[in-house]
């Protein structure tokens, strides 16, 4: 008897919980279909912020710019920290403390005192030499530095959770190096190399704080242009825009979520 | 890799061979990694003990002066702002937390006693939320907390708020918006804990008939220690450096410690000044890595808590 008060007490709590977690995103997605601009009362469904969206070519760069930054900081963190990665397991058996400090420090750090310092940086560099122009590229420089970490990690874990033996049959089968990289080790960690490729593409779309203070005047990423939205006062274009951000994250959630349960079958 | 009868020339080839193999996979990254973001902390470590000039670009010579800033001192002699700033972050880092933890440990615990197969189900719904922008999702607590709005309207009728006020920005919005934030960061390393949970214990303490009370205090509760350390650790360090939250929900009067840092490199500029408060939360996030390590150490026996 006290154990079923016990369970409806907490799916309570976990249905009100759910409530708080869903409220402002729900809010957001709500008032996107507002028919006026009013933020505090629903007047009647429309789609005209949707509309204005595809007239924003403000909004438009933005979104172009967050594409350009995700993908090419992926694959250039891809390539840097899978090198990294496999350099970590070849030689685990080495003292790399100094190679671990310097992989946590990136993931560490928090992420004000890493925007600030990378922007202190570019800003003397450029005062300097003329190199390093706060905008996309100084973007895209910070963001692999981030992503950089994530990619050794699943890389590293990755080969550690190979057979060793496959190494040396690998090496046994193949003559060349170059064979062996192609046709073994980047074949086998494919599916570490996916997860980690998406894994920095989220990190960069997702982050603002960084972006922030390493972008350039015309390098404005979509949480960027949001941020300005909101300092400018609110307007209603920016529950539109928001709300397909979220519809996005709802889709990649969906997906997980069949890719799990078939995983589970 | 054996080298027995190996002549020692070809040995010390292979170790060269070795050498640099780890110089050419690890270098690239490590270079990176070493000039855009060691040597740029380096340098801003360098400018909060320099002076601040004209445009509040750092110059010579060397001095304490924006320590002393930090702590309240200028040119007027003390004044709070600064100090409470400080104050204020580590208040609402530890109410945070601390309300965080309150919410995060019933609701892990619930996803535990579920079925097997809808518990991810249900953690993704926790953390889901997380997934979207960070600038959205304070931006849809503006929406929910400005003047007019049900929820200032219900706390004003009860008496809460002066009239028209609304519930933002105040300092009770970044409380909820850094609650509602950082809820995923706890709920998940304590789920882990219950997940694993020797039940046997507990059975042992009721068969002891210990109460209620005394079977989760002496069973359950150091048996999630190490999941609850774990997301304390996730929780408070970012907290405390939180930008956005403060910056849009707190108003002049919710400022943190991040905004007091930004705003030094933007509008009213001094550069010695934010980088002496990132030194600062900079030594606030090793005191708490470092505290981490050694609770973990003496607690788990060996398990290392994976941050």
């Amino acid at each position: 008897m006290k154990k079923r008060t016990l369970k409806r007490t907490l799916t309570g709590f976990w249905l009100f919980t759910l409530a708080f977690l869903y409220l402002p995103l729900t809010v957001v997605a709500l008032f996107s279909f507002n028919a006026s601009n009013s933020a505090a009362r629903f007047t009647g469904f429309s789609w005209r912020w949707y509309e204005r969206l595809l007239g924003n070519e403000e909004i438009l760069s933005a979104f172009a710019n967050s594409m350009v930054l995700a993908i090419v900081s992926s694959v250039i963190a891809l390539v840097v920290g899978c090198l990294i990665g496999y350099g970590m397991y070849r030689h685990r058996h080495r003292k790399l403390g100094w190679l671990i400090v310097l992989i946590y420090l990136p993931i560490v750090l928090p992420d004000i005192v890493f925007g600030i310092s990378e922007m202190a940086f570019f800003v003397q560099v450029h005062r300097l030499t003329g190199f390093l122009q706060p905008g996309l590229g100084t973007m895209i420089i910070a963001h692999v530095t981030f992503q950089i970490p994530f990619v050794a990690l699943i890389v590293y874990s990755r080969f550690v959770g190979l057979d060793p033996t496959l190494f040396e049959a690998a090496k046994d089968l193949y003559a060349t190096p170059i064979k062996r990289v192609f046709h073994f080790m980047l074949p086998t960690i494919k599916p570490a190399l996916i997860s980690a490729f998406f894994l920095s593409f989220t990190l960069s779309v997702d982050d603002f704080v960084i972006s922030f203070f390493t972008a350039g005047p015309e390098s404005a990423t979509l949480p960027i242009y949001i941020w300005g939205a909101i300092k400018k006062g609110v307007s209603p274009e920016i529950n539109a825009i928001a709300t397909l951000m979220i519809a996005a994250v709802a889709i990649v959630a969906a997906i997980s979520l069949i890719f799990s349960r078939r995983r589970q079958a | 890799m054996s080298y027995a009868g190996v002549t020692p020339s070809a040995r010390s080839r292979a170790m060269v061979r070795e050498s640099r193999h780890l110089l050419f996979t690890v270098a690239p990254g490590a270079i990176w990694i070493i000039i855009f973001l060691v040597l740029p902390s380096v340098y801003l470590m360098g400018v909060a003990f320099m002076t601040n000039g004209p445009y509040g670009l750092p110059e010579m010579p060397l001095s304490l002066g924006s320590f002393e800033r930090l702590a309240g001192f200028g040119f007027l002699g003390w004044s709070p702002g600064n100090f409470y700033t400080l104050l204020r972050s580590l208040w609402q880092t530890l109410v945070s937390t601390g309300l965080v933890v309150l919410v995060a440990y019933p609701i892990a615990y619930y996803i535990s006693t579920c079925r097997d197969k809808w518990r991810p189900i249900l953690l993704l719904l926790v953390v889901v939320p997380s997934w979207t922008n960070q600038v959205i999702r304070t931006f849809g607590w503006m929406n929910l907390l400005a003047p007019g709005t049900p929820l200032s309207s219900l706390a004003e009728g009860l008496g809460l708020i002066a009239p028209n006020m609304g519930l933002y920005p105040s300092n009770f919005a970044v409380t909820l918006g850094l609650v509602y934030n950082f809820l995923p960061f706890m709920v998940l390393p304590l789920y882990a804990a219950f997940e694993k949970l020797d039940i046997a214990q507990v059975e042992a303490a009721q068969d002891l008939y210990a109460s209620p009370v005394r079977a989760f205090w002496h069973a359950v509760f150091p048996q999630t220690l190490p999941g609850l350390l774990a997301g304390v650790v996730l929780v408070a360090i970012p907290a405390f450096g939180m930008y956005v939250i403060p910056e849009l929900l707190g108003g002049g009067k919710g400022m943190m410690l991040g905004n007091l840092v930004a705003n030094q490199f933007s509008g009213g500029a001094n550069w010695p000044l934010g980088a002496a408060g990132a030194i600062l939360m900079l030594i606030a996030t090793f005191i708490g890595l470092y505290a981490m390590r050694r609770i973990g150490k003496r607690l788990g026996g060996g398990e290392e808590v994976v941050i």
